[in-house]
């Protein structure tokens, strides 16, 4: 649509019921600077000794009918059609833009096959962060906008309808309180030899969503004894099971071995992420078990950080999810670690 | 905007009693309308500008709803229970925003505005009216990003639990274990119920 079509300039006597272009800016020397009129504001007559009073004998107004839509009008009913639970926006756009940020924390998902099929429609857009990223309360997620100044309400219906057929395109999944139980498997630090530094690093990354570890064992490399404290925390209803170290090809490294031995449903190992490789995943029941390789000690993050809030937030991944993390699955190793807010693990 | 005694005498009359409580929220609500550039908040023109986040639910609480005329079923009054004696006011159109803050120190020097009074709640209440705004509160300009779901006006998102079935309105549902669930199926609630209710299985 061409901007010539729907910019007029009336005489300000002629434009109560008009649509204001653009905000209009006025001075009150020593008091005050700011919009007297905001751009899409209708004018009444009241205005119109208003406009005056500010110099204005001509103003630019936009000429609708009832085919075409205001960006900022549009852009309301995109955010409200994209935004699944978890997931709201201001009422005020800002320069024809609306920004999604979340209701609560937990895990923020996309469809982003719907989000590409969203964005084909001509005159829209919406644009967030992955899939899959955990986020806090207020965050921002995604942003939306119609693309012209007026956008036909065609398009924008079929847009809305689009988003709502999908619905949710955005969502925020909450956190489960999920009871965790942990153990630390290794001669060098049951023997004293070496400190624990594993259980720190869990119980600050379950706090982090929101999650704290019920319940935390120390043990030898030992098949038997990993056995039956595995078996120990099935019986107490416990929802994640996590272990750390023996998960290598070491003679000593017998932790697989030792979860295998419990009976799980499915077990996973190996993942496509570096650092992670030797990751353990695995069912039984409505229990899930992460075994952790000793990467964990060293790099801040690893396919932990890309599976546990994904349990937290109720979901169960499998083998084609961890070989899929393939993409992306690459830490760069940079000096300040800023993930999320990196590539790591955002293979959709 | 009515005299400081007209509003203390309104707001008394509509909390039921006079006290302390309601001086503070009178001249927190007269200081956060003037900061905000609302002078008239009740009025016509004025009613859908306006939000107030009070941070606690006492005595002053009313009187800033009686002085504003900002009304939690109008949702132009939030509530955040915080257990502090602040709210903040919002003016929606030039977004505009105050925190004010009733200060500890005003109950001290309440004595030395007042002192020949001995009763200390009439002492406070007399000097609550002529402290200074700035020994009476502190004030923060901040900024409010009022969800659309938060504002006033018709209800324009409704969403049903998977888990009860009941309506959930202004996107205060939440999604838990691919489920849409209202708040109480998904995080628990305030009551118990007797028998049989879906809201206590949890």
């Amino acid at each position: 649509m061409g901007k010539n079509n729907i910019l007029k300039t009336i005489p300000v006597d002629q434009a109560v019921g008009m649509t204001i272009a653009h905000d209009m800016t006025e001075i009150i020397p020593g008091k005050s600077k700011g919009p007297a009129f905001k751009k899409g504001h209708q004018v009444s007559a009241r205005d119109i000794c208003h406009l005056m009073r500010m110099g204005k004998n001509n103003l630019y107004v936009l000429d609708l009918d009832d085919t075409q839509v205001h960006e900022d009008d549009a852009v309301f009913e995109l955010a409200a059609a994209l935004a699944g639970p978890g997931v709201e926006f201001s009422a005020q756009p800002h320069e024809g833009k609306l920004e999604l940020r979340a209701a609560y924390p937990g895990l923020f998902k996309v469809d982003a096959e719907a989000l590409t099929d969203f964005n084909m429609i001509q005159d829209v857009m919406a644009a967030a962060i992955h899939t899959n990223t955990p986020v806090s309360k207020n965050q921002s997620l995604a942003a939306t906008r119609a693309i012209p100044l007026v956008i036909d309400r065609s398009e924008l219906d079929r847009a809305v309808a689009l988003a709502k057929t999908r619905y949710p395109v955005f969502s925020v999944k909450m956190f489960n309180p999920l009871k965790i139980r942990l153990a630390i498997v290794g001669n060098e630090v049951y023997d004293g030899l070496i400190q624990d530094r594993f259980q720190a690093i869990v119980e600050e990354k379950a706090a982090a969503l929101g999650a704290e570890i019920l319940e935390v064992a120390f043990l030898p490399d030992n098949q038997e004894k990993i056995t039956q404290q595995i078996n120990d925390y099935l019986q107490k209803d416990t929802d994640i099971i996590i272990t750390t170290g023996g998960m290598s090809v070491d003679p000593d490294d017998v932790t697989k071995e030792g979860i295998q031995a419990a009976g799980f449903d499915r077990v996973h190992y190996s993942s496509a992420v570096l650092p992670g490789a030797m990751f353990l995943l695995g069912y039984k029941g409505k229990t899930a078990i992460m075994g952790l390789p000793a990467c964990g000690l060293y790099h801040r993050t690893t396919i932990f950080d890309l599976i546990f809030p994904r349990l937290m937030a109720g979901e169960t991944p499998g083998a084609r999810d961890l070989a899929s993390l393939g993409h992306g699955g690459l830490c760069l190793n940079c000096k300040v670690c800023r993930y999320p807010q990196c590539p790591f693990g955002k293979a959709v | 905007m009515q005299d400081l005694e007209t509003l203390v005498k309104g707001a008394a009359k509509a909390h039921g009693h006079l006290c302390p409580g309601q001086v503070v929220g009178v001249r927190m609500a007269m200081l956060g309308c003037r900061l905000i550039g609302l002078d008239n908040p009740s009025s016509h023109e004025q009613i859908k500008k306006i939000i107030v986040y009070v941070e606690m639910d006492r005595c002053a609480t009313d009187a800033i709803s009686h002085v504003t005329g900002v009304k939690l079923g109008r949702r132009s009054l939030k509530f955040i229970d915080n257990g502090i004696m602040a709210a903040t006011f919002v003016n929606l159109e030039t977004k505009k925003a105050f925190r004010i803050v009733s200060t500890e120190s005003a109950r001290d020097l309440a004595a030395a505005l007042a002192p020949g009074i001995q009763d200390p709640r009439q002492q406070q209440l007399d000097a609550y009216k002529i402290m200074d705004e700035t020994d009476l509160f502190d004030i923060t300009e901040v900024r409010v990003n009022v969800p659309a779901s938060d504002f006033p006006g018709p209800t324009r998102f409704k969403a049903v639990c998977d888990n009860c079935g009941q309506v959930v309105r202004d996107k205060r549902e939440v999604l838990k274990n691919n489920q849409i669930l209202c708040r109480p199926c998904a995080t628990g609630s305030y009551f118990e119920p007797v028998k049989g209710d879906p809201h206590g299985q949890k």
